[in-house]
């Protein structure tokens, strides 16, 4: 098969890289193997959320552009933070155009409630997870009721609610918690303890039951002004059911993130695959690479699971296969390794110094830092250690930043997939 | 003990991914989804087979769960494995016995095709198979074909060993008993590239046998098949064809990891149509085709998504000039084989489907295109559009 350009992975870094290059008219294809990590995330996209220091940043890009001249190493100083902002522009467009505006607090970062009811800064939100209004409402203390839905188990108001009334901005608020029940339950075979967040949703998504569900919460509610929900609001038509919700019960309502598999970031999944099907894009699922070969500081074809004899040819590949959950890098008892193309790995072999002792360490696990290293345009070096022309990485494949302590996981996907695109781009001559 | 190559269960990690995208549980709770059927029962049904839950048999083995995994579990393996291991059936279960004997039910009735179709269709016949068979009364039944296409083959199509390339054509059991046009469509597209067709003896594939519980029968088949068509592999530079993506799966991948036969002789050169005729269309031998001014809609059946095939069919007909076609979202159409034939998966076969049925209307096609016989099958059941094959429309491009 021959494309302008091959993406491994088909993750938010994928999707970027892809959607941007289809847009420019170069024949893309992703392969992807499994669903990607959007499953298991928040839904909010963050740029840079915390500092070396774990102390929280309150402007992304001028932290970034501080960053860049500290650490030339991070994926961020590479790209540049003119890109940066520009790829954060461009996706948030997208989006946008698949009817899942982002909401952000202008060039600021703004916190989002977590299922814990704890706060975490953040860049863009979807609008049912925090907006102009519910800020509003927040600084003025309206009263809060931290809501469940009968029987399900993967959230817990109390907890939530207890943590919401130390948070600094919450003191003095009145925070209640309350129960819904679906009308739904009783024509359902399942126990209701049994239902996951996907099954709920499926319930919003459906838009029949909106005024029974708003009934309840109105009930459940009391007389506070804004309510927490745990994310549920349907995948597909999220906005819709958000305002509907609201009209309806005539109060403030804002989700939170609850467990996997994570409704929040199935929607950011589902707009950008929806998009770039839309552009034409083929997006091969459930394939796997098994074989690259590389020749002369270029990648010549890729082969698959599912199509060992006829290999893939491209001008252009992109590795965008994600850090050691989703498979882009894999650890053995003491090696560890990008088992695609073998490249030039940064991080100790010595599996000691993986990780700390202390899960919740503030100077967090060394591995998360672990990955491809690359060169000033991203590009990795191959087995024999010169740089591979043709092959571009993106996203947690890439070393030298800190997802986790960092909060920039969403950003250098979103960064890197973009920045690798305008490069292909600009090198195959057909920008538009 | 545990065999090794058995426990990619072992390898889940309980994300639920593979619950969100299964059909059958978007619709009913009556399936508690391939996650809590397959990684997570199988722990319980290794201890002990009796805590088996008979709410296995709503799975459809579309393997959506497999290809949506993150983390390479067999999902779908690991429950029809269990489906059949593990639940009790009964001695003897006519509807599902005749139901997945294509070969003598077809054979039967295709040399009496007109009585067969005729009593097919009135409504006391309807009546007597729901209330006796439980064959639901809604579902229509595709029409048999006088005679079956293996026995017209040698009259209607002669001199197919004049051609300087052969391949051998796997025609299953739809076009041989029902869609006999498939089949001449198809030889008339490798004769327009100078390729010669040649069939050899062959069984139904094994699907409807394994989705009915008759894996040692399906063995049986599949030992056959693996014979014939290694055998016909032997000689020369060919390759083996199938027009059907399920036949092509099972050729390929049931034989191997459902039953566990060695099929590594033909594994290799036994492609569904349109990768073969991808590879040709590459090297250069394309038929002279003429524009079409079509608009068509593309649905990509569960198991050549499984099969990783949806990429070279899309390849083939993006080269149809005058073909304008819509990718429909890829989503289960319901039927699953003989699933949407039986009365107690009926409704559930047709909620599956009717998100896709209210896409292709959106798109108001002329033709559906699709690889599969079954889909093909549900889709013209439940919409106004008439569905053809990829080769179909490659025949209709032809220059005479």
């Amino acid at each position: 098969m021959n494309y302008d350009c091959i993406i491994i992975g088909g993750g938010l870094a994928g999707l970027t890289c892809g959607i941007r290059c289809l847009e420019a008219g170069l024949n893309t294809v992703i392969i992807s193997d499994g669903m990607n990590a959007l499953h298991f995330s928040s839904g909010s996209l963050d740029v840079a959320g915390y500092d070396g220091k774990r102390r929280v940043v309150t402007s992304p890009f001028e932290y970034i552009q501080k960053l860049s001249k500290e650490n030339p190493g991070h994926p961020y100083a590479k790209i540049g933070v003119k890109t940066v902002k520009e790829s954060i522009d461009y996706i948030r467009d997208q989006l946008a155009a698949e009817k899942l505006p982002l909401f952000s607090n202008g060039e600021s970062n703004h916190f989002h409630i977590t299922a814990l009811g704890t706060k975490k800064p953040t860049y863009l939100s979807q609008t049912s997870v925090y907006n102009e209004r519910i800020k509003e409402a927040f600084e003025r203390k309206a009263p809060i009721a931290v809501l469940n839905f009968e029987g399900y188990r993967d959230y817990f108001r109390n907890i939530c609610a207890e943590n919401l009334k130390n948070q600094s901005l919450m003191k003095d608020v009145q925070i209640t918690t309350g129960l819904i029940k679906l009308p739904y339950y009783s024509r359902t075979e399942k126990n209701l303890h049994e239902f996951r967040s996907i099954d709920l949703a499926r319930i919003f998504d459906n838009e029949r039951y909106l005024p029974r569900i708003a009934e309840e919460i109105k009930k459940s509610a009391g007389n506070a002004e804004i309510v927490s929900l745990p994310s549920f609001m349907g995948i597909t038509n999220s906005t819709t059911v958000h305002r509907r919700l609201e009209e309806m019960t005539g109060k403030l309502i804002y989700e939170t993130p609850s467990l996997p598999p994570s409704i929040l970031g199935m929607r950011i999944d589902t707009a950008l695959k929806h998009r770039f099907a839309a552009l034409k894009g083929i997006f091969s699922l459930g394939d796997k690479v098994t074989e690259a070969s590389v020749d002369g500081g270029s990648v010549e074809y890729l082969r698959t699971q599912n199509n060992a004899e006829t290999p893939f040819r491209a001008r252009f590949y992109v590795l965008a296969s994600g850090s050691f959950f989703s498979g882009g890098l894999r650890s053995e008892f003491n090696r560890l390794e990008e088992p695609i193309f073998g490249l030039k790995f940064h991080g100790d072999q010595k599996r000691s110094s993986w990780y700390s002792q202390k899960f919740f360490d503030d100077a967090s696990h060394p591995f998360l830092g672990f990955g491809v290293e690359t060169g000033k345009y991203l590009q990795p070096l191959g087995r024999d250690g010169k740089t591979i022309k043709n092959l571009y990485c993106a996203g947690s494949i890439l070393a030298r930043y800190n997802p986790i302590k960092e909060a920039s996981g969403s950003g250098v996907a979103i960064a890197a997939g973009y920045f690798a695109a305008q490069r292909i781009i600009k090198e195959c001559g057909k920008v538009r | 003990m545990i065999q090794l190559e058995n426990i990619s269960f072992d390898h889940c990690i309980k994300c639920t991914v593979c619950t969100i995208y299964c059909p059958v549980a978007k619709v009913t709770h009556l399936f508690p989804g391939p996650k809590w059927s397959g990684p997570d029962a199988e722990r319980l049904r290794i201890k002990n087979p009796e805590l088996v839950d008979a709410s296995l048999k709503y799975c459809t083995n579309c393997k959506r769960c497999e290809i949506s995994c993150p983390s390479d579990v067999k999902i779908a393996d690991i429950i029809q494995d269990a489906k059949w291991k593990y639940v009790k059936r009964g001695f003897f279960r006519p509807r599902d016995f005749f139901m997945s004997r294509t070969d003598l039910v077809g054979t039967l009735a295709t040399t009496f095709s007109w009585i067969a179709n005729f009593f097919l269709n009135i409504l006391p016949v309807k009546f007597a198979m729901e209330f006796f068979l439980r064959i639901p009364m809604g579902r229509s039944f595709p029409a048999y074909q006088q005679g079956t296409f293996a026995r017209r083959f040698k009259k209607r199509h002669k001199g197919q060993s004049a051609f300087p390339r052969q391949v051998t054509y796997f025609h299953g059991c739809y076009v041989n008993y029902y869609n006999h046009r498939l089949g001449d469509d198809l030889v008339r597209v490798l004769n327009a590239m100078d390729t010669g067709v040649r069939i050899v003896r062959e069984k139904c594939c094994g699907v409807p046998l394994i989705a009915n519980g008759y894996l040692e029968k399906a063995g049986k088949n599949a030992r056959f098949n693996i014979k014939q068509l290694t055998s016909a592999l032997m000689d020369e530079e060919t390759s083996v064809v199938a027009t059907s993506s399920s036949c092509s799966f099972a050729l390929k991948h049931e034989y191997r990891n459902l039953l566990g036969l060695d099929n590594s002789a033909m594994f290799d050169r036994t492609d569904y149509i349109t990768k073969y005729l991808y590879r040709m269309f590459e090297s250069g031998n394309v038929p002279r085709m003429k524009p079409v001014h079509i608009r068509a809609a593309y649905h990509s059946p569960c198991h050549l998504e499984r099969l990783g095939g949806v990429i070279y069919t899309i390849d083939v007909l993006k080269r149809i000039p005058g073909l304008d076609l819509v990718i429909l979202h890829s989503e289960c159409c319901g039927i699953a084989g003989t699933y949407g034939f039986k009365k107690e998966y009926y409704d559930i076969s047709q909620q599956v489907g009717s998100q896709l049925f209210k896409r292709i209307d959106e798109v108001s096609p002329e033709f559906v295109v699709t690889d599969c016989e079954t889909c093909a099958m549900q889709i013209e059941m439940n919409t106004p559009y008439k569905v053809l094959h990829p080769v179909n429309l490659l025949a209709m491009a032809l220059e005479e």
